[in-house]
């Protein structure tokens, strides 16, 4: 059985002069969460459609759940648009059965997801409102109920948490968590770097249609890691052996940020704080950039060139 | 294919239950029988229009004048001495009128045997003095002066018809009139069934795009399966909706040629509905139903809005209504050049053709090429819609450049 839920293979896609996608090749695992990263326009959408089958790439090749996304492996993935779509004239209860028949459940089968997933969400009371009777945050989780009332293998979600109050994003992460520990796969397009940071296992930044970053959160996040450590706390920083410049920390905050020569490291350093009796540290730590700083590098740099 | 029965039996319910549908299949063959007996009752309750020969009371007319030029009265009636009084002109009955000893005048033209004609001169405007009833008495009184009462009465409403539709039994003569009314009026239902559930068709496909549930339609079923769905929902409608007017219409017809106000409109007894020609007539309709489907799928795949949708499908709604305006044409040459060009050419044929099929005998070889025509027209149009479909998700609701039209098809 394939550990795979998504392989393509050097994917490229032109709208006319314009182009979209260029030579991007990742994999998604399942049992993972997988993030899409990039700024707007970077190419995510035209990734996704094309993962689903929505648009042909002209070049590269996709496999989806083992094989070609046939009608049957459509069944088994799950898809939460940029832009969300939801009837909005029909009752929640009628058009979450009608999207769960069209991925190929039964009616009666379909009725009982829906009805236990919105208790879930602590929506059952508006199974029989009308999608336009409710609020936005509610509209957002009956979203999230659609793409995932037929239990699929492979969720691809764009943005999940946009318009979702914090207690509510606590509610979807927690079923994306579930998910993944039940093995499922699922890709997530955002823009919001500390949930890549606390939920992503692994990630592709792609920037003008073009691959810029692929891997394991933590290993990109320390392949960007400077040669320098984070303090807090009191003492004449400059003065400790290896470190030849010292810098407010970017976080604002009563950090400093020290440099240290090539021949020193993080332990030695350390081990000097420890000696000085007129050093205190509250914190210390291994100056690895926020994805957000990688991305705005990253980004920018692309931009730049 | 579990997908297409999946999409249609939900869009055949959501087109069930709209109201507009509702109202269009059924309240409009009610409103059709409500205006018939409506019509036929208050026709009932009005004055027989024969004049009562023994009633005297003319309203607000006590005295009248007569100025007789047509030498045909000579002496008032017995009856009628207390009301009419002769004046030898116009002038004379005029000074009478105005010293109040006559309310009114009436003039007797000079050719009265030939035209009728009488006129009626009134001191002022009074609806109390419009009244024809003294000098109707004085005609009848002098021309048939010893008739009995009945047979004055019967003189006011010669016949009473009895109507025995010959035509209908034998098929004989053509007229003119019934067939026009005929065309027009089955023009009218195929008109208004093939525009009013196409309109439901662009409604949804648009509905879908602004509220962007098509990208999750189309991650889970074919943009064909979509759109075959949702067009085969629709035809049904459709249909449904024809068999209903048409059942409706011939029931009309069975029951109007009984009631009483509708007697003398002969041309409704002529109206020859030819069973033979229904089942062609339906082919037509499901040819010219899907072709516009098509089309206003299409139109919908790249339209932003329902409001810019709209105004894109009428050019296309003209074009098949032309040969409705120049049905004249249709009447009196059905096979001459215009109609059968009409009857041809695959936007206007669906309605040229039963509009010909209506009224005379279309040679078989027009219809094959026109069937033909309208077959490959359909496939053709049916395969670029499926293929806007796929392409409507990545227009950002602003209908595309005519240019870019043919990029979006190719994908």
């Amino acid at each position: 059985m394939t550990t795979t839920a998504i392989t393509t293979r050097h994917i490229a896609k032109a709208y006319g002069d314009f182009q979209a996608v260029a030579d991007v090749h990742f994999d998604v695992y399942k049992g993972e969460i997988f993030a899409l990263l990039g700024p707007n326009g970077a190419g995510k959408s035209t990734t996704i459609r094309m993962i689903l089958d929505i648009i042909k790439p002209d070049k590269g090749s996709i496999e989806v759940l083992g094989g070609k996304l046939t009608e049957a492996a459509k069944n088994r993935v799950g898809y939460l648009p940029e832009e969300r779509g939801l009837y909005k004239s029909v009752s929640v209860i009628e058009m979450m059965v009608y999207l769960g028949k069209l991925k190929g459940m039964a009616g009666k089968d379909a009725h009982k997801k829906a009805m236990g997933l919105l208790q879930k969400l602590e929506l059952a009371d508006f199974a029989k409102k009308k999608v336009s009777e409710l609020s936005k945050g509610m509209q957002q989780k009956v979203q999230f109920a659609v793409t995932v009332i037929h239990d699929p293998e492979l969720i691809i979600i764009d943005e999940p948490f946009s318009g979702l109050d914090p207690v509510n994003r606590m509610v979807i992460r927690d079923l994306l968590f579930d998910f993944r520990q039940r093995g499922g796969a699922v890709v997530m397009s955002t823009h919001q770097m500390n949930q890549v940071e606390e939920m992503a296992d692994r990630m592709l930044m792609i920037s003008r249609g073009q691959q810029k970053l692929y891997g394991a959160v933590d290993d990109i996040r320390k392949q960007f890691a400077l040669h320098a450590i984070v303090v807090e706390g009191k003492g004449d920083w400059a003065a400790l052996p290896g470190v030849t410049q010292v810098e407010p920390h970017s976080n604002g905050r009563s950090g400093a940020l020290l440099h240290l020569a090539e021949n020193a490291t993080s332990d030695s350093v350390l081990a000097a704080i420890a000696q000085s009796p007129t050093m205190q540290i509250e914190k210390f730590e291994l100056a690895i950039p926020s994805l957000d700083d990688i991305f705005i590098r990253v980004a920018g740099e692309d931009k730049a060139s | 294919m579990n997908s297409i029965r999946t999409i249609f039996l939900y869009e055949l319910w959501r087109g069930v239950r709209r109201k507009g549908y509702l109202f269009a299949t059924f309240g409009i063959p009610v409103i059709l029988f409500v205006l018939m007996f409506g019509y036929n009752f208050i026709q009932s309750l009005q004055e027989p229009s024969a004049p009562d020969m023994s009633q005297f009371d003319f309203d607000g007319i006590e005295h009248a004048g007569i100025v007789d030029l047509s030498g045909q009265f000579t002496e008032i009636p017995t009856a009628l001495h207390e009301i009419l009084q002769f004046y030898p002109d116009e002038s004379a009955a005029r000074t009478a009128m105005q010293a109040d000893e006559v309310d009114v005048f009436y003039v007797i033209a000079a050719d009265y045997l030939e035209s009728g004609d009488v006129t009626l001169h009134l001191p002022d405007f009074s609806l109390s003095l419009l009244n024809n009833g003294p000098v109707e008495q004085l005609v009848y009184r002098t021309l048939a002066p010893d008739a009995s009462p009945q047979l004055l009465q019967r003189l006011g409403e010669p016949v009473t018809i009895e109507p025995y539709n010959l035509q209908r039994a034998n098929d004989a003569a053509q007229d003119e009139d019934a067939d026009f009314l005929m065309i027009y009026v089955f023009t009218i239902v195929f008109l208004m069934a093939l525009f009013l559930t196409n309109s439901y068709l662009l409604q949804t496909v648009v509905e879908e795009k602004e509220n962007r549930v098509i990208e999750i339609l189309v991650s889970s079923v074919t943009p064909g399966q979509l759109l075959a769905g949702k067009i085969l929902a629709m035809s049904l409608l459709g249909i449904g909706q024809i068999v209903v007017w048409i059942a409706a219409l011939l029931l009309a017809l069975r029951i109007v040629v009984d009631l009483e106000a509708f007697a003398t409109v002969t041309v409704l007894l002529n109206i020859r509905i030819q069973m033979d020609i229904l089942p062609l007539m339906l082919v037509y309709f499901i040819l010219g139903y899907l072709l516009f489907a098509a089309i206003y799928a299409g139109v919908g795949a790249l339209a932003g809005s329902l409001r810019e949708s709209s105004q894109y499908v009428a050019l296309f709604s003209i074009m098949a209504v032309l040969p409705f305006y120049v049905f004249t044409v249709f009447v009196q040459t059905p096979n001459g050049t215009l109609p059968v060009v009409m009857s041809i050419i695959p936007v206007t044929a669906p309605i040229a053709m039963m509009m010909r099929l209506n009224v005379t005998t279309v040679p078989p070889l027009e219809i094959a090429i026109s069937l033909l025509l309208l077959v490959l027209c359909v496939a053709l149009l049916m395969w670029v819609a499926g293929r806007l479909f796929r392409v409507q998700t990545l227009l950002a609701g602003k209908f595309p450049k005519l240019r870019d039209i043919p990029n979006l098809i190719r994908g």
